[in-house]
């Protein structure tokens, strides 16, 4: 799994975070979905954002993909203020976000699906490069290139969401809900996909309803309570926790 | 507006028992428009001696009418419809067939204008038979192509509402105006050859095609012997039954009915999911508003100082633009905003008729076409208009009313600009 | 049989230069969701550029005339249409979808289609200026123009990143920009190329039929909308098809011998194929998000 894009380096040391969110503020329809929070992902970390639902979970991914507008607060990405760019150049800046429900385009076939993905480089070599990753980390999406994308099952239609944003050769992967509608046992093929992307060293956000399965892939986890973190720490501590258990978990 | 939302707080809910003043300022103004239409019927002829300036108050009221009912649909429902000459240009024609008819009946000849003698009263008389079946005529026919027109694209996305509406009065406007056969066959004649010879269907769309020639394409309709349209709506009628179309709108407006259909217009899937059902609503507000385009058109065919020959070049799209211009100047879906819009459209249209006939215009005009230009202050007007329309959608989509009713305390019984 | 012909072929050149009118309409509507009521009045406008230019070409060579007639009637075309786009339609965007808003894009759409025409009507007076008469047979020119450009644009809307571009933005705009793919940019391309698809359209309609002027948009405008929603509008190749259905329907009426506008039975038509199928002929049956 090659992860590193060919072409762009990183300027972030080692010792400070890739992405930095300090009291970000966001109003969604009228709103305050977002009432400051805080959060920071160090380069290689997988971190998950729980919670339940209309906590600001999505609000907190689509603006740092720069899709709502910021009402107060800054985010910092690779010592660069993400506030002042749009979504286009968030991408370009290494930024790709699996968005909520797929979003996938279902007239355009498996591979222009998947070739979209690198639009902002349009790098030839390394677009046959990652196709080729990702064929190896969904070997389904490979036998249905040819298709159109609107004739995949919902998990199919995630793995081809999760390999188009691949193949932007994205710094940090932005996923929303991997698991919402799936299948348990293909929910389970992709987090173990998510597991191998996090191992080949790329740094994940995750946002996630199911708590246990991402507290079982990520190192640290915020939870989100009506647009405000609530807590925050270790993903095992968490797992352990009595009031997330009592959540998020079903108690025991 | 926060004063708006004040008044809506402090009624606690939407039903209140009505007061006193609701109940009967209906019926107190519809007297107090009777009263106001009968006078002016008597004095506006001795007042204003000039008539054409009788004409811009006769169009106003006839436009304000126009504005109303194009209300409903694109202010009030938030469709799209831009083919409302169609429906005027269906009034107009019915209006002025059914007046010539019912005119040759009750003994023709041509009518007394304005001298207040018995041959007048008898007109008078005679027009409360003869303007209401015209008009009424004339909007039923006009709702009947509404309901054709608008119920298998309404159905649809709602902008092909707009260019089906376009087509549909571009159609029947070209279908008039190019319409005739030059032979005196009459519509009986035609009737009579259905089944005869040459079968069934051509001879039933040879009746269509006498029946449109026989309404004079290009030239336009003068009623049955040339004479011109015979014109028994005097302001009376005009007044009064502008006055009513306002009551109308506005009822409608703060009704259940047109606060389901602002419901519909603001979120539809939630409105359906609480068993208000889109079409139906869109469909029947279309049909309203070609109902009352129909109105218009009608009461233009046969007011008093107006033009005696329906014409289809009365009802182009620049009609229909103008309509609409009304609309959204005023603030799409207020009342008060629509009828002042039409009193801004028609006095700018009058006056620049009026310039483009004043000498220096003339001159100034037919040096410039030397150059290949030409000095076309309605184009100008047109131009104008469509770039303050692009600025105001740009920068003030709501118009400069939005939907509020300027100069009335009653406010809309809905909260506004609540969070989706 | 050779009486049918005839017309079957008039038709099919008919409605190549309606197919190509079409185009610009449904490719617009694939980007942006809305019918651009000023398509027509570029067609018009592309109509007098050609006139122009073909009038300053007179002594040359009457292919290479066209040739550059076409040329700079399409550059000029696409500027018009990129500036209609700049200021009547973009500054909408991004506003939202709720309540009065939805159809403030189309009352823009309407006033720009106004604008050019009323500013024809003063810069170049109501009067037809006829079109010289360089072809004795404009038929195999449509044929030829329709079938180049047809090709092409497949290969443009398949092959390229543009293309690709633009048809991930037709779907899910949104998903679109987190691609990287600058929406903005890949509109105004779309709106250049419809355009100059309607001043070829133009010139050939004007080589083939006569006149220019002021008002021509309005008909032949409304017929090739009508021939984009009856493919299905925002499918290239159903804009294709609905121009060519129209075009052969036109010919089949006159040679029926119907006295009334052609418009009629096309406009009976739409309203028939509306109620049946909504989406069009080649459109997609996928419900359309509210």
């Amino acid at each position: 799994m090659r992860i590193a894009h060919p072409t762009r380096a990183l300027r972030t040391k080692t010792g400070t975070p890739l992405l930095s969110i300090e009291g970000l503020e966001v109003h969604y329809g009228g709103i305050r979905a977002l009432k400051g929070i805080s959060l920071s992902i160090d380069q290689g970390e997988i971190v998950s954002v729980i919670g339940a639902n209309g906590a600001g979970k999505t609000t907190t991914l689509k603006t740092i993909s720069r899709l709502l507008p910021i009402t107060a607060g800054t985010i910092r990405y690779d010592d660069r203020d993400l506030g002042a760019m749009s979504t286009e150049e968030v991408v370009e800046a290494g930024i790709s976000l699996v968005p909520e429900g797929r979003a996938i385009f279902p007239n355009l076939t498996v591979r222009e699906n998947l070739e979209l993905g690198a639009f902002h480089h349009k790098h030839r070599q390394t677009m046959a490069e990652t196709m080729e990753d990702v064929t190896k980390l969904f070997p389904r999406l490979g036998e249905r290139l040819g298709q159109d994308g609107g004739t995949l099952s919902g998990g199919e239609q995630q793995m081809l969401a999760i390999g188009r944003a691949l193949m932007a050769r994205p710094s940090l992967l932005l996923l929303d809900e991997p698991s919402l509608g799936i299948a348990p046992k293909l929910a389970q093929q992709i987090f173990a996909a998510i597991r191998t992307i996090a191992e080949a060293g790329m740094t994940i956000l995750l946002v996630e309803q199911n708590t246990r399965l991402a507290l079982s892939v990520s190192r640290r986890a915020y939870v989100l309570r009506t647009g405000e973190v609530s807590l925050e720490g270790d993903a095992k501590d968490l797992a352990k926790n009595e009031e997330i258990q009592k959540a998020y978990l079903g108690g025991v | 507006m926060d004063s708006a939302k004040q008044a809506d707080e402090s009624k606690k809910g939407h039903e209140k028992p009505r007061s006193a003043k609701d109940r009967f300022g209906g019926a107190i103004f519809v007297v107090g428009s009777l009263l106001v239409a009968l006078v002016a019927e008597f004095l506006l002829p001795r007042l204003i001696e000039d008539s054409s300036v009788r004409n811009i108050l006769m169009t106003i009221c006839c436009n304000a009418v126009v504005a109303l009912s194009l209300n409903v649909i694109n202010g009030m429902a938030g469709q799209f419809s831009i083919g409302h000459a169609g429906f005027m240009a269906l009034g107009a024609y019915t209006a002025a067939l059914i007046v010539s008819a019912m005119h040759t009946s009750f003994g023709g000849g041509t009518l007394p204008p304005t001298s207040f003698d018995h041959d007048y009263l008898v007109a008078f008389g005679h027009s409360f038979a003869i303007v209401p079946v015209a008009l009424l005529a004339g909007a039923l026919v006009a709702a009947l192509f509404g309901l054709l027109v608008g119920l298998p694209s309404l159905r649809l996305r709602g902008d092909y509402l707009a260019i089906v509406t376009l087509g549909f009065a571009e159609i029947l406007r070209l279908s008039v105006a190019t319409t005739r056969l030059g032979n005196d066959e009459t519509v009986g004649e035609a009737v009579h050859a259905i089944g005869g010879p040459n079968g069934f269907f051509g001879p039933v769309f040879h009746v269509g095609s006498v029946f449109l020639s026989s309404l004079g394409g290009k030239k336009g309709y003068s009623g049955p012997d040339g004479a011109g349209v015979p014109l028994y709506a005097g302001p009376f009628w005009v007044i009064f039954i502008t006055a009513l179309v306002a009551l109308v709108a506005w009822r409608l407006k703060f009704s259940g009915w047109g606060r389901a259909l602002r419901a519909l217009r603001e979120d539809e899937i939630a409105s359906e999911a609480v068993g208000v059902d889109p079409t139906r609503y869109k469909v029947t507000s279309f049909v309203i508003s070609a109902f009352g385009g129909g109105l218009a058109g009608a009461l233009y065919a046969i007011m008093r100082d107006g033009n005696p020959v329906v014409q289809p070049d009365s009802f182009t799209f620049q009609t229909s633009f103008d309509a609409i211009t009304m609309v959204i100047i005023g603030g799409s879906g207020s009342v008060t905003g629509a009828i002042l819009g039409a009193v801004f459209v028609t006095v700018t249209v009058k006056l620049i008729e009026l310039v483009q006939h004043a000498d220096v215009v003339q001159n100034l005009s037919s040096s410039l076409e030397a150059h290949g230009f030409s000095l076309d202050l309605n184009a100008l007007r047109m131009m104008i208009y469509a770039g303050v329309i692009i600025a105001l959608m740009v920068l003030r989509p709501e118009g400069v009313f939005g939907e509020r009713e300027p100069f009335f305390k009653k406010r809309m019984r809905t909260r506004e600009g609540a969070p989706a | 049989m050779n009486g049918i012909l005839a017309p079957l072929v008039t038709g099919i050149a008919q409605g190549s230069m309606i197919a190509l009118i079409a185009l610009g309409y449904s490719m617009v509507y694939g980007v942006l969701k809305l019918i651009n009521f000023a398509h027509s009045e570029i067609f018009m406008m592309g109509s007098f550029f050609g006139l122009f230019a073909l009038q300053h070409f007179a002594g040359l060579n009457p292919v290479l005339a066209t040739a550059l007639a076409m040329i700079l009637a399409m550059f000029g075309t696409s500027l018009l249409g990129i500036t209609v786009e700049r200021f009547a339609y973009r500054p909408l965007r991004g506003r939202g979808k709720s309540s009065l808003l939805r159809i403030t894009p189309l009352v823009t759409a309407l006033g720009a289609s106004v604008f050019l025409q009323n500013l024809a009507q003063l810069l170049f007076t109501a009067r037809q200026r006829p079109y010289p008469r360089l072809f004795a047979q404009t038929r195999p020119l449509i044929f030829a123009t329709a079938v180049v450009v047809m090709i092409a644009l497949e290969l443009v809307v398949k092959r390229t990143w543009f293309g690709k571009a633009m048809r991930a933005l037709s779907t899910n705009e949104e998903a679109a920009r987190l691609m990287g793919i600058r929406t903005s940019r890949v509109i105004g391309i779309t709106f250049a190329i419809g355009s100059s698809l309607a001043a070829l359209g133009a010139i050939l309609y004007c080589l083939d039929q006569g006149d220019a002027y002021p008002t021509m948009g309005v008909g032949i405008g409304t017929r090739a909308f009508v021939a984009a929603v009856l493919g299905g509008i925002g499918s290239i190749p159903g804009a294709m098809l609905g121009g060519l259905l129209l075009g052969v329907l036109g010919e089949l009426v006159k040679f029926s011998g119907f006295e009334g506008s052609v418009d009629i039975p096309v406009f009976i038509v739409l309203i028939a194929v509306l109620l049946v199928r909504p989406a069009g002929l080649l459109g997609s049956t996928r419900a359309e998000k509210v």
